[in-house]
């Protein structure tokens, strides 16, 4: 108790990190432990309210979760940094790929058609999945010499190459990635304990597949997020911010502004490559296509509804950019307002691009801090309706 | 040898379709130095425009044209007014994926519209070919390369003559001095965009035109091609569009051309051959082969 | 941290810079002894920008070089030249509005720390214990120049002078050996003039620093300058104490001549040198205490 309360006066002193690990920084570290344990709790709860649905939502959870690591990434390089990239998409496919070429074995040796053998290196999958991680960095590291010299939109624009060099290789790359038709991803088996479709009860709870892979995502995510934080609040992020603001104010205060762009290239490539393993393992089976332009389009969807910079913002934007279209999908029977798939009309899938489309538009017009400056508003929404008495009263009526 | 001179060619009249595209990108970066990643489906749009015209109200060709870039400028005016100014002052990178969120709209809707026919646009050229000094060229192309030459000269002499022209290259070069002295730059940036979205519809079409099949919901992502046009020239040069979209349409097609050579390089390299190019080029000179160093300021 | 003594000398020699034809700096030579408060004055477009520019390895000159204790600092990069001990203050205050004035302080550590994206991003020990270490050395800096109570606010809520210290306490976060002041008391009162002039005497004699200043306002100069070289048009005009630079013909030429040019007038401070104010004291003997006492603020 006294060491907590020394730790808490030292860091008073300090005053801590920006964006406060003092008495108000706790209450929001409460808050987050609050958030990722309900998190947790929903494969179980799912499981006593809607036993039939829950498969579906499971996986739209995971997709979410890959969604956000790789948007954390994303985020961190455009709002942090202030560099554009539009290949995020391609260090997603990296991640992805390497994954499953890593864990899984050599096989098809013994057909006559050459065009089905697909390499693999039978690695354990926990090493697969830093492997994959490290690759997608090393990945974003080769491309420094244009990332760190290239300013914001120059960028951008250089970036998107990447994602079509990206298609061509892995429609091409056989033997790497299965080409047109893809190629199955081995699940995730940590210390014999297996991501697959096993069946797992605990004190009595069943777990499918994606209930497991939920938790991996999740623990991830978790472990991604903190990351972000530490970093952004920590001297790199700081130098990153400065050189945001003013590369020459950067480079006079000491920071190497060409290595630190490269830096953040690289770690943002390595946030896409773990989202990138996490999606390959909820898809079970991965094709070239799901890698394109659109892919990279809804992650900047995703920083920017959430708001740029704001990893909080990040993850929620992840939530509603991949949710959209599967809820859309799933009720759009019951939505007057859409059409069958199929039917050429306006369908859950193209409902989803035009809501997403036009939060990106009027979010950027209209409240540049995203989701995440919304939020702070709610609070003091909320304390003004508190300060007058009447309102407030007639809000506990109600 | 013939091969060679012929792709070349090839080469040179995709080029300058490319360059009607690039030069649009530059005139709006110039103007407002946003990068208008909405460009490809403007063009779409534009293109289906004409398209429908052309069938559906059996307007002629030309007249549909006409209107087909007119509805084009209309929806680039609108997202200047509407849109790219609301944000003035903000980043660039902010607005630039603003116009993202543009193109998912319109990208979307044409999409939907266009499904999985292949449109064309009723041009008069239909698959014919001409003969020139040996080389079997689609009359298409001819008009392609005589219509862009004829628009670039005009735009040129436009750009370096006119008062608006002048006024342009300063806002370029000092936007807050240009805007002393008095030069209105909400009309620059307007008349930009209307520009670009005009040339992006007469790009559209003859990139629709024979050899192409036509107008599909792909048509749109072809105009990405001209990224790396722009970004090779030098994203404010206007000469380095041209140039830049004459190297990219060159070498796309010698690419395509000697495929059966460059098999180790995949099936379809020619499609991420711009894209290649550009790296290469970038490597050497990060602002593009004409762009402007920027010159750091404190 | 050491004392004078073992701060080096920044010798300047035949700087010569270009922009597109336009001679920005021509041949300019000067010297900056240890420890001492150097001035570089002249009117508007003279070159002083430029030269910090070239000192602190923002612009590359076509000839020319500039020695900091034996080593050269043209073609290092800016990093590279702050890692040397140079600091720079920008005319343009150049803080991040948003940051408290701890973090910007913080940033000036950064050459001084090791943390980086592992030590940060897993929070291991020896960050921790480096980040706490760097945050007691600001806190110290801040209240070296009275602005310890600021350090929690964001640095773009704070008044203009208080902005002006607080970038020239992120310099001082630095532990240069040498500080360059881009115009530090540019659009100051009196008051806050006398409380930045109080500060820049204190570094020098405190912590032993030697100073660059390049500023406009003439009183400043010769109350604390203990050298001035002059700049017109990209040449140096004249160097030697304050005094004699102040009689020299050729410096009071180029301030009265532009000093009726209108447009550059207004920024420059200009009649103080044109018309000299009484100087009780030799230039060389310390003239802390005059400056205040014998010059007018400008309005």
């Amino acid at each position: 108790m006294s060491e907590v309360a020394v730790s808490s006066l030292e860091s008073a002193a300090g005053a801590a990190v920006a964006g406060g690990r003092g008495r108000s920084g706790r209450r929001t570290l409460v808050a987050r432990v609050g958030v990722v344990v309900l998190v947790a709790l929903v494969p179980l709860a799912l499981g006593t309210i809607d036993t039939e649905g829950q498969d579906f939502w499971l996986q739209a959870g995971v997709f979410a979760f890959a969604a956000m690591i790789a948007a954390l990434g994303l985020t961190l390089l455009v709002g942090g940094a202030g560099q554009l990239s539009l290949a995020h998409s391609f260090f997603v496919a990296i991640g992805a790929y390497a994954y499953t070429y890593l864990s899984s074995a050599t096989r098809g040796t013994g057909t006559t058609i050459a065009s089905s053998i697909q390499g693999g290196f039978g690695l354990p999958t926990p090493v697969a999945m830093v492997g994959a991680v490290l690759i997608a960095g090393l990945a974003g590291l080769l491309f420094s010499p244009i990332s760190s010299r290239l300013r914001g939109i120059y960028l951008g624009v250089a970036s998107l190459g990447l994602v079509f060099v990206g298609l061509h290789v892995a429609f091409n790359a056989q033997k790497v990635s299965g080409g047109f038709n893809g190629r199955d991803v081995p699940d995730f088996n940590l210390l014999g304990f297996a991501f697959d479709t096993s069946p797992l009860s605990v004190l009595g709870v069943g777990f499918t597949r994606n209930s497991k892979l939920w938790y991996l995502g999740l623990a991830c995510v978790v472990l991604a997020y903190v990351y972000y934080v530490n970093v952004l609040e920590g001297r790199p992020g700081r130098a990153l911010r400065c050189l945001r603001d003013s590369e020459v104010a950067a480079s006079v205060l000491g920071v190497n502004v060409v290595r630190y762009k490269a830096y953040a290239f690289t770690l943002s490539s390595m946030y896409a490559g773990l989202g990138g393993v996490i999606l390959a393992l909820a898809y079970h089976h991965i094709v070239p296509d799901t890698f394109g332009l659109g892919l990279t389009v809804s992650f900047l969807a995703m920083i920017v509804i959430g708001g740029l910079g704001s990893p909080g913002g990040a993850l929620v934007g992840a939530l509603f950019v991949t949710a959209l279209p599967l809820l859309l999908a799933k009720y759009s029977d019951s939505l007057p307002f859409l059409a069958p798939t199929g039917s050429g009309g306006v369908t859950a899938a193209v409902a989803a691009q035009f809501i997403y489309g036009a939060a990106v538009i009027l979010l950027l017009v209209f409240e540049p801090g995203g989701v995440a400056a919304l939020a702070r508003r709610v609070p003091r929404l909320a304390s003004r309706l508190r300060r007058s008495p009447h309102s407030s009263t007639q809000k506990e009526a109600a | 040898m013939k091969d060679f001179v012929q792709f070349v060619f090839n080469g040179l009249s995709l080029g300058s379709i490319y360059a009607l595209l690039a030069l649009g990108f530059v005139v709006i970066f110039k103007a407002t130095e946003v990068v208008n990643f909405a460009h490809g489906s403007i063009l779409a749009l534009g293109a289906y425009a004409i398209s429908r015209f052309s069938f559906n109200s059996h307007i002629e060709f030309y007249l549909a044209v006409l209107l087909g870039v007119a509805i084009a400028a209309l929806l680039a005016f609108v997202i200047e007014r509407g849109l790219v100014r609301t944000m003035a002052g903000r980043s660039v990178i902010a607005v630039s994926i603003m116009t993202i969120g543009v193109d998912l709209i319109v990208r979307t809707e044409t999409t939907r519209r266009i499904g999985v026919d292949v449109l064309t646009l009723g041009d008069p050229w239909r698959d014919g070919i001409v003969h020139v000094a040996g080389l079997t060229v689609p009359t298409a192309r001819v008009w392609a390369i005589v219509t862009a030459l004829v628009i670039l000269a005009a735009f040129f002499a436009w750009f370096k003559f006119s008062s608006f022209g002048v006024a342009m290259r300063a806002s370029a070069e000092d936007s807050e001095t240009a805007s002393l002295m008095g030069i209105r730059m909400g009309r620059i940036s307007a008349v930009a965009w209307v520009l670009a979205g005009a040339l992006a519809a007469v790009a559209g079409v003859f990139l629709t035109a024979f050899p192409s099949a036509g107008l599909d919901a792909s048509t749109g992502d072809v105009a990405l091609r001209a990224f790396p046009a722009a970004i090779l020239g030098g994203l404010d040069s206007t000469g380095g569009a041209v140039v830049g979209g004459l190297i990219i349409g060159v070498a796309e097609v010698l690419t395509a051309g000697y495929q059966s050579d460059l098999t180790v390089l995949g099936r379809g390299f020619d499609q991420v051959m711009p894209y290649v190019v550009m790296v290469a080029v970038l490597l050497v000179r990060p602002t593009g082969l004409f762009g402007t160093r920027e010159a750091t300021r404190v | 941290m050491s004392g004078a003594a073992s701060h080096p000398t920044l010798a300047v020699s035949g700087i010569t810079v270009r922009f597109a034809g336009l001679t920005a700096l021509d041949d300019v030579s000067f010297e900056v002894e240890p420890g001492t408060v150097h001035a570089l004055i002249g009117p508007n477009g003279a070159g002083k920008s430029t030269m910090f520019n070239v000192l602190s390895g923002v612009y590359r000159p076509v000839a020319g070089s500039v020695s900091f204790g034996g080593v050269e600092l043209v073609g290092l990069p800016p990093h590279a030249i702050a890692g040397l001990g140079v600091a720079r203050t920008f005319q343009n205050i150049a803080l991040f509005p948003a940051a408290t004035v701890e973090e910007n302080l913080m940033l000036g550590r950064h050459h001084l720390t090791r943390a980086g994206f592992i030590g940060a991003g897993l929070r291991l020990p020896f960050a921790i214990r480096e980040d706490r270490r760097h945050r007691a050395r600001v806190t110290e800096i801040a209240e070296f120049l009275g602005i310890g109570g600021l350090l929690q606010l964001p640095a773009g809520d704070l008044s203009y002078g208080d902005q002006k210290r607080v970038e020239m306490a992120r310099a001082l976060c630095v532990e240069p050996a040498i500080l360059l002041l881009d115009e530090p008391v540019a659009g100051m009162d009196a008051a806050e003039t006398g409380q930045v002039a109080t500060a820049i005497r204190d570094i020098r004699e405190g912590l032993g620093i030697s100073i660059l200043l390049v500023e406009h306002d003439m009183g400043l100069v010769m109350g604390i300058a203990d050298r001035v070289t002059v700049l017109d048009f990209g040449r140096r005009i004249a160097d030697g104490a304050p005094a004699r630079v102040r009689s020299d013909p050729e410096v009071i030429r180029a301030y009265l001549g532009t000093g009726h040019n209108g447009a550059a007038a207004p920024a420059a401070t200009p009649p103080s040198a044109s018309s000299p104010p009484p100087v009780p004291s030799p230039a060389d003997a310390s003239p802390a205490w005059a400056w205040n006492e014998n010059e007018e603020p400008p309005s």
